[in-house]
């Protein structure tokens, strides 16, 4: 999942880099609202992690922006925001909720409580239900971020694993490579060119050569149903 | 919120309006009384002028009619409320009873006219009497009435102009607390306003308001709804600001021991380690300004000041920051004319300076000047720097040791620290040189005065 996270105190911001990296996550931190506005109209994140008390404004001021973009083009105002804060007391949840936050989270908190929130942002995004995603014989499960075939674990690396799982939570439609690689990789990684290549290759190989599929100068897809 | 139970204003008013209203009905009581009296006293008067009038040209064989003497008591008569009972006597020159009539006790006979007041009977009872010699001079008539009946007259022309009144004064009461009653509507409705006001959603009286009385009352509740609004406001900003301030190294700290439970032992664990070091103190730095406001807020502490000298204060203060502020490169410096003796909190002065050199340290660029400046005479602390003119981002290498509260926060707790030694503070001032300051006046007739 590639993640933004608007924070100005570097421990925080470095300390969730680090766990959510840990976590699979590709996160990229911005200290105030500029530079995080200017980072949502370059790339698509599919989740805002937004602290409230910046040191260039009001986080709901970023908030609020972005909820009022046009659709259709970067930023994405559809873009789940989870608002993590100090403020503590209700109206101030009510306020960063009404504006449109998808969650709120008090700082401090458990850094397994926020990866669970994003997850279920992300569900709630794909519009369902399960905290496991079944395709065919197949079994996700993003928060333990394991897969099981007919029962079966299969072991996939970090990545392999973020490959699948957007491709599966945007079938049947196409992800180009570059897409892939935004939801893989912050703007730190060093890049090869064929990374991308290289974890469907590997895919292929531990689950079949007919779930994630070639569009040759386009991308990858995974069919609607599978055996499609 | 309940009503606190008190005495009825309505109640009140009504019971001084009945108390006016009974005083003054009793001083017409009186005035009907004493003017009975008065007019009972002429009426009886003239009545028996006019009797003698009458009988004296009849001469006293009309007193003796056909031989007998007339009926003793003229009461037997009686026919009208008003009708006294008079006794007529008729002498001759010698002093010789002619004819008598009513139920008088004997006057004693004496040559005077006119009106008088005898003391007859057994035992003695006050008769007012007229007495009139016939124009030869031949014989005199007398005559009387007793003045107990006289009195009773009295009473009765008082008791008819009074018992209206006695009558109607409950029906008075009971309007006049309608009267009151519906008059104070208004105030009720106020007071019904007022005591459903909701102070914490800034709520104010916005219905309109007639009366001139009530439009002084009005504003001032707006006013303090206002100003308590206001006070409410920046108390949640500073309860914001420190809540932030503490959750965020905390948050942090949560953050780095996850790391260092989920990294293996290695650069990264140092890192994260001595980042969560870092994060413990700066919470610990928030957490000593948090106590020291709270105890700024304690009465007690006018009874704690102390006479401290400002210039060896600022002294320590320079000589703690200036190592780490040289290894960031920027140069500290005090520039003071000597003592700066001041009544005052040693432990908040020396906050609101820290507060103020830490701002400077961390959000000016590297080759700043940052200076302390002391003026005694002026009542002066100052904290200037020359950041304007260096190039560089503000905040740019900033002090690992130093730790500033965020600005808005520090200035408050500056702000709170001037206040509570009668000083203002002033963010921001522009000095000559491109320089700005951050300047503390201290109010120096008070403190000579202390």
């Amino acid at each position: 999942m590639r993640v933004l996270v608007v924070e100005d105190d570097k421990g925080i911001a470095e300390g969730l880099a680090a766990h959510l990296s840990r976590a699979g996550h590709a996160v990229d931190c911005t200290p105030g609202i500029a530079p995080a506005w200017r980072a949502l109209t370059a790339e698509a994140f599919d989740v805002v992690l937004l602290d409230l008390g910046l040191a260039d404004g009001d986080g709901t001021d970023l908030l609020r922006r972005l909820r009022q973009a046009p659709a259709g083009r970067l930023p994405d105002p559809a873009t789940p925001v989870l608002i993590m804060t100090a403020r503590d007391q209700v109206s101030s949840r009510i306020a960063g909720l009404d504006l449109g936050a998808d969650d709120y989270l008090t700082k401090p908190f458990d850094p397994d409580e926020l990866a669970a929130r994003m997850r279920a942002l992300t569900r709630r995004l794909a519009g369902r239900a399960e905290t496991t995603i079944r395709y065919g014989d197949l079994e996700m499960d993003p928060a333990a971020r394991t897969v099981r075939r007919a029962g079966e674990p299969v072991e996939l690396s970090a990545r392999e694993f973020s490959v699948l799982l957007a491709l599966i939570e945007a079938r049947p439609h196409v992800l180009s490579r570059a897409q892939i690689e935004a939801k893989l990789y912050n703007w730190d990684s060093a890049l090869e060119s064929n990374a991308i290549e290289v974890h469907v290759h590997r895919l292929r190989r531990k689950l079949g050569d007919t779930l994630v599929r070639t569009v040759r100068g386009v991308g990858y897809y995974v069919p609607a149903e599978p055996g499609a | 919120m309940k009503a606190a139970r008190g005495p009825s204003l309505t109640r009140h008013l009504l019971a001084w309006a009945l108390a006016a209203l009974t005083l003054v009905w009793a001083t017409f009581i009186l005035f009907g009384y004493a003017t009975g009296e008065h007019e009972a006293d002429e009426l009886t008067d003239g009545h028996l002028a006019s009797v003698s009038s009458l009988l004296l040209p009849l001469g006293p064989e009309a007193l003796r009619g056909n031989g007998r003497t007339a009926p003793p008591n003229g009461r037997d008569f009686k026919a009208h409320d008003y009708q006294r009972s008079l006794t007529v006597v008729s002498w001759d020159t010698q002093g010789r009873v002619l004819a008598r009539t009513g139920d008088a006790p004997m006057p004693p006979f004496t040559p005077d006219e006119g009106f008088a007041t005898l003391a007859l009977g057994n035992p003695p009872e006050p008769w007012r009497t007229f007495a009139r010699w016939d124009p030869e001079h031949e014989h005199k008539l007398m005559v009387l009435l007793s003045e107990a009946e006289r009195d009773d007259l009295a009473t009765d022309i008082a008791g008819q102009v009074i018992e209206p009144g006695l009558w109607l004064l409950p029906v008075v009461a009971l309007v006049l607390g309608l009267a009151i009653h519906r008059g104070l509507r208004p105030l009720r409705a106020l007071a019904a306003q007022v005591h459903a006001l909701d102070t914490q959603g800034a709520q104010k009286v916005e219905a309109p308001v007639r009366f001139q009385e009530l439009a002084a009352t009005v504003d001032a509740i707006n006013r303090l709804v206002d100003r308590y609004h206001a006070a409410l406001t920046r108390e949640r900003a500073l309860a914001n600001e420190f809540a932030h301030e503490l959750r965020t190294p905390l948050a942090s700290i949560a953050l780095q021991a996850r790391g260092i439970q989920d990294t293996p032992s290695g650069p990264a664990q140092q890192q994260a380690l001595a980042r969560l070091q870092e994060d413990a103190l700066r919470a610990g730095e928030v957490l000593a300004h948090l106590l020291a406001l709270a105890r700024t807020s304690r009465a007690e502490l006018d009874e704690a000041a102390e006479t401290l000298d400002l210039d060896a204060l600022a002294r320590r203060v320079v000589s703690e920051f200036a190592p780490a502020a040289h290894a960031a490169g920027r140069e500290l410096g005090l520039s003071s004319s000597g003592p700066f003796p001041l009544s005052g909190h040693p432990v908040l002065l020396e906050l609101a300076l820290r507060n103020l050199v830490q701002n400077a340290l961390a959000h000016t660029p590297p080759g700043t000047q940052i200076e302390v400046e002391l003026d005694p005479a002026g009542g002066i602390l100052q904290v200037s720097d020359d950041g304007p003119l260096r190039t560089g981002s503000p905040g740019e290498a900033t002090p690992a040791a130093v730790q500033p509260l965020r600005l808005g926060l520090g200035h408050r707790v500056v702000e709170k620290v001037a206040a509570l030694h009668g000083a203002t503070f002033e963010p921001d001032v522009p000095l000559p040189g491109q320089r700005r300051g951050w300047r503390l006046r201290f109010n120096t007739q008070r403190e000579l005065q202390a």
